[in-house]
């Protein structure tokens, strides 16, 4: 059984201008002790899919239909107050950008006791010592448990924020654009911090991110997600050495290679789609070098191709 | 923090400064003649007049003037009362002072607590038809000018329904048999005041607090914290509320010079014997000393209720570095 | 066709382009609407208060002291039998008048304030600030009380102590969006081109200032009206004019309660409510449509 397990999931935004679809027919699975990666561009929908899992999906915003199935059982199908106790306990999520994640007004160690006290109904002073060894799993003296979010640099706010999505041991963690706003240097101790984490205590991640290379880095499955679904669905290596969908070849064509030849840049051509009026059939074909007269008019389906899945007319055996 | 509290009492100190020069500024610059303003009135008797042009050095030089004035403004002498001869101004203020500070202190703790209630709820199910209501009620009361409020309440409690007294603070009995009888006759008196300041000021206050609410809910750490399972009123109160009263605060602090104003109006319409009621008379009785000394007075309690304020403020936000 | 005409047709037509959209958007807010609705109903009022009134204001002996309202004095009368309904009409005048110059005085002294300040910065506008902060913390009616007491009754000094104490908001409101427009590449360019300070300020900044400064000054008004209202109320108004607040002073003073004739307290202050409610709506909407707020989306 998949530790969680994304079934046909819709999440869609009904605003003023018209529905934003978000996130339209997503599947995915991740496995115990499995790291997969949800890639995709900014407003592409792959933080809904993490907003969505979790349930903080606001009003206009909806879960239409779908399942989450979490070791079986669906989260959607709980009421709030149940699943508040699966919140953090089972799942639990770092937040893009802890600049803001972290409440202001209380402390950093204030804010992690609080998870646990609340969950597990530990006393003060054991949630306190929890609170401290998890600080200092991740790097942060065990003193500075007393001080103030904004007396962290970045790093060590993001480092503070994986130490509270431990507190309760959860079996999954889902990091949404973990490193996306720290520079290169702080980004590389947050990602060997999180992969050691994934090696000593066993974790679950589902990492959303833009940048590809964390995903190799860091995941074993990559999700490519393009105008709210799924492009390609594959095996990290598999999809590096050879990537099938034309968005994923784009997306590493955008990116230097450290150890291959000189090569220009190539930027993916056009403009990200507009979720609220997505082109006509493939969503991609304005954007593909590849496109043929079927990518205009039928959505293609995603076929597998030796294990992999592609939802790409290349593949789908059209003509 | 430290920082922040230094230049807040050095501002503030300024502000008392402004007062002090104002007041003695303002009867030597009006029409009219400052000695009659102030000692000249022929109520007092020719000799209580001559006193009080020495004491207050009339006949010297401005700044001496005003260096007798600032020694008698902090030994408490504000001359002495036209209207009310032959008590000092003094002795006026300070039996009508804790009328005002009882009816400011309960009214401005009441609509703020009322403010950041139904500001909270407006705002955590805003769109809803609770927050058009909040919203609307709100709207509806800060546009009644407050003393015709006074004046419905009073029509209506008062006359119609005979549930309040018709004014004043206390009963006209000489004595009381307890002290819990005097207690339960003042509160049955301050009632209808302080439900009338109260509902005329807290709609401000609910209308800051949802926007502070509306904009702090929208914070990650709100998110994270729902995250966190910890419950929607955990969520609400601790983590968003607590966050969103800090500028209440400010607001409050800012008002208070709306509420003193307010207050006058009250005490106007109930008869109510502070202060606010006493300016009033004064202004009927062209009794320039006592206006001068009540205005004194309630400005000065007002720069130190905004003090109070800013130290509260920076008590509650740890990010204060100033 | 000279190109100077031609530029200026242009012009007219996209300013009427741009009027014609902002009453369509107007339309759309019943806020906005009904709140004008308000507000056209009482001008109307104040301007037909001649006509409209059976009864001159002050005629004593009108009808019987105390009368309730009947076909003959639609309000009753007062404790000297004059109409009442009479009294309101022109009242009407005399309220919306200083709401509306208090409202203009403050808005043209605040914006100069809040320009100058926020444009040059600096010493002067450290010292604005100050005077500004002070004259908030002080309390207002006190002092507006005192001045009066002085000054003695009369509309103009009313208006005179409105606008002492009204300028500060639009004042702070005008510094902070100055500040932020001041930073914008195309002041730098205007100062690059060499235009003077003054134009920059009045050309280039001013329109921009516009969507905030109109919803201010209507919601300033507001409370121009409640100011007068209040001053009338304690008995500083002009007794040789009419105004709902000093309606309520002779109300409070000369027996109404103890006649219980809730005709001559609650139409006055009932209003006062409805106009404040009126530009309030007008000034929320305005501000809406010129300062819409961004909306959080999730994607």
């Amino acid at each position: 059984m998949h530790l969680l397990d994304i079934r046909n999931l819709k999440t869609h935004f009904y605003t003023l201008e018209g529905v934003v679809k978000a996130v339209d027919d997503v599947s995915f699975t991740v496995d115990e002790g499995e790291a997969v990666g949800l890639a995709g561009e900014s407003g592409s929908g792959k933080s809904t899919v993490a907003l969505s899992v979790m349930r903080l999906i606001k009003p206009p915003g909806k879960v239409v239909s779908g399942q989450i199935l979490y070791k079986g059982e669906d989260l959607l199908g709980k009421r709030i107050a149940q699943f508040d106790d699966v919140r953090w306990k089972e799942i639990s999520m770092i937040f893009q950008g802890a600049m803001n994640a972290l409440n202001p007004v209380y402390t950093v160690g204030n804010q992690i006791v609080e998870a646990i006290t609340h969950h597990e109904g530990t006393s003060s002073t054991e949630a306190w010592k929890t609170a401290e060894r998890l600080l200092g799993l991740v790097g942060i003296d065990s003193s500075r448990a007393h001080s103030f979010p904004h007396e962290f640099s970045g790093g060590m706010r993001q480092r503070a924020m994986i130490a509270m999505a431990l507190a309760l041991n959860p079996s999954l963690v889902i990091a949404d654009e973990p490193t996306t706003a720290l520079d290169v240097i702080v980004e590389r101790q947050i990602l060997d911090l999180i992969a050691d984490l994934k090696r000593k205590l066993g974790l679950s991640i589902l990492l959303i991110t833009h940048d590809l290379s964390v995903i190799s880095e860091l995941c074993s499955k990559a999700v490519i997600f393009y105008a709210g679904q799924i492009a390609e669905l594959s095996p990290v290596a598999a999809m590096l050495k050879e990537p099938l969908h034309p968005y994923t070849r784009g997306l590493l064509d955008a990116f230097l290679r450290i150890d291959g030849e000189k090569e220009k840049l190539r930027p993916i051509a056009g403009n990200p789609p507009s979720l609220l009026n997505p082109p006509s059939g493939c969503r991609f074909h304005p954007r593909c070098p590849y496109a043929k007269g079927i990518c205009s008019t039928e959505q293609p389906k995603l076929t597998d191709v030796g294990g992999r899945l592609v939802a790409c007319h290349l593949f789908t055996g059209a003509s | 923090m430290r920082e922040f509290v230094l230049k807040r009492s050095v501002f503030m100190l300024i502000t008392f400064l402004v007062v002090l020069c104002l007041n003695f500024i303002l009867p030597r610059v009006m029409p009219g003649d400052p000695i009659t303003h102030l000692m000249g009135d022929v109520r007092l008797p020719p000799a209580v007049r001559q006193s009080l042009i020495a004491r207050f050095g009339m006949n010297k030089p401005v700044w001496e003037q005003f260096l007798a004035y600032l020694a008698n403004t902090f030994r408490g002498d504000f001359g002495v009362s036209f209207s009310q001869y032959p008590k000092s101004v003094a002795t006026i203020l300070l039996e009508r002072l804790p009328w005002t500070l009882f009816l400011l202190t309960t009214s401005v703790t009441l609509s703020t607590l009322l403010g950041i209630y139904l500001g909270v709820i407006g705002a955590w199910r805003h769109g809803s038809r609770i927050d058009v209501g909040i919203q609307a009620t709100g709207l509806a009361l800060w546009s009644m000018p407050i003393f015709w409020l006074g004046m419905l309440l009073l029509y209506g409690l008062g006359y119609v329904l005979g549930l309040f007294p018709m004014g004043g603070a206390t009963s006209a009995v000489m004595s009381y048999p307890n002290t819990l009888e005097f207690v339960k006759d003042v509160l049955w008196h301050s009632t209808v005041p302080i439900l009338t300041l109260t509902l005329g000021s807290y709609a401000s206050n609910t209308l800051i607090m949802r926007g502070a609410m509306l904009e702090v809910l929208s914070e990650d750490y709100v998110l994270t914290a729902e995250a966190k399972g910890l419950g929607q009123n955990n969520v609400m109160w601790r983590h968003a509320g607590r966050n969103a009263m800090l500028p209440m605060v400010t607001v409050i602090a800012l008002n208070l010079a709306g509420v003193v104003g307010g207050a006058v109006f009250t005490e106007t319409v109930f008869s109510y014997p502070g202060v606010g009621l006493l300016i009033f008379n004064a202004i009927q009785a062209h009794d320039y000393p006592l206006l001068q000394g009540a205005f004194f007075v309630v400005a000065v309690t007002t720069i130190a209720a905004n003090f109070f304020a800013d130290l509260l403020y920076a008590r509650l936000d740890p990010r204060i570095k100033y | 066709m000279s190109k100077a005409n031609v530029t200026r047709r242009q012009r007219v037509r996209s300013t009427l382009q741009n009027a014609s959209a902002f009453l369509k958007t107007f339309r759309r807010s019943k806020m906005g609407v009904l709140g004008l609705a308000i507000i056209v109903f009482f001008i109307a009022l104040a301007l037909l208060a001649g006509p409209l009134a059976p009864y001159p204001p002050k005629l004593m002996g009108a009808g019987q002291p105390f009368e309730v309202p009947s076909a003959e004095h639609w309000l009753g009368t007062d404790d000297v039998g004059e109409d009442l309904y009479s009294q309101l009409l022109y009242g009407t005048r005399v309220s919306l008048m200083v709401g509306f110059v208090a409202a203009f005085m403050s808005t043209i002294i605040g914006t100069m304030v809040g320009l100058i300040s926020g444009y040059f910065g600096g010493k002067l506008d450290e010292f604005f600030m100050r005077v500004i902060d002070v004259l908030i913390i002080i309390p207002g009616i006190p002092l507006m009380l005192l001045l009066a007491a002085y000054l003695g009754p009369s509309i103009w000094n009313i208006i005179f102590i409105l606008v002492f104490f009204g300028w500060t908001t639009i004042g702070r409101v005008v510094r902070s969006q100055t500040l932020a427009l001041r930073e914008l590449p195309f002041i730098e360019s205007a100062r690059a081109s060499g235009a003077g300070d003054m134009r920059i300020m009045f050309t280039d900044l001013m329109p921009n200032l516009v969507g905030i400064i109109v919803p201010q000054a209507i919601l300033s008004i507001v409370g121009a009206i409640l100011g007068e209202a209040g001053l009338s109320f304690l008995g500083l108004g002009d007794p040789t004019n009419q105004s709902w607040g000093l309606m309520l002073y002779y109300a409070e003073s000369y027996g109404a309660f103890l006649r219980s004739a809730w005709w001559w307290i609650i139409p006055p202050g009932l209003c006062i409510t409805l106009v404040g409610i009126g530009f309030t709506f007008v000034g929320y909407a305005l501000n809406d449509i010129f300062n819409p707020r961004l909306r959080r989306r999730g994607a």
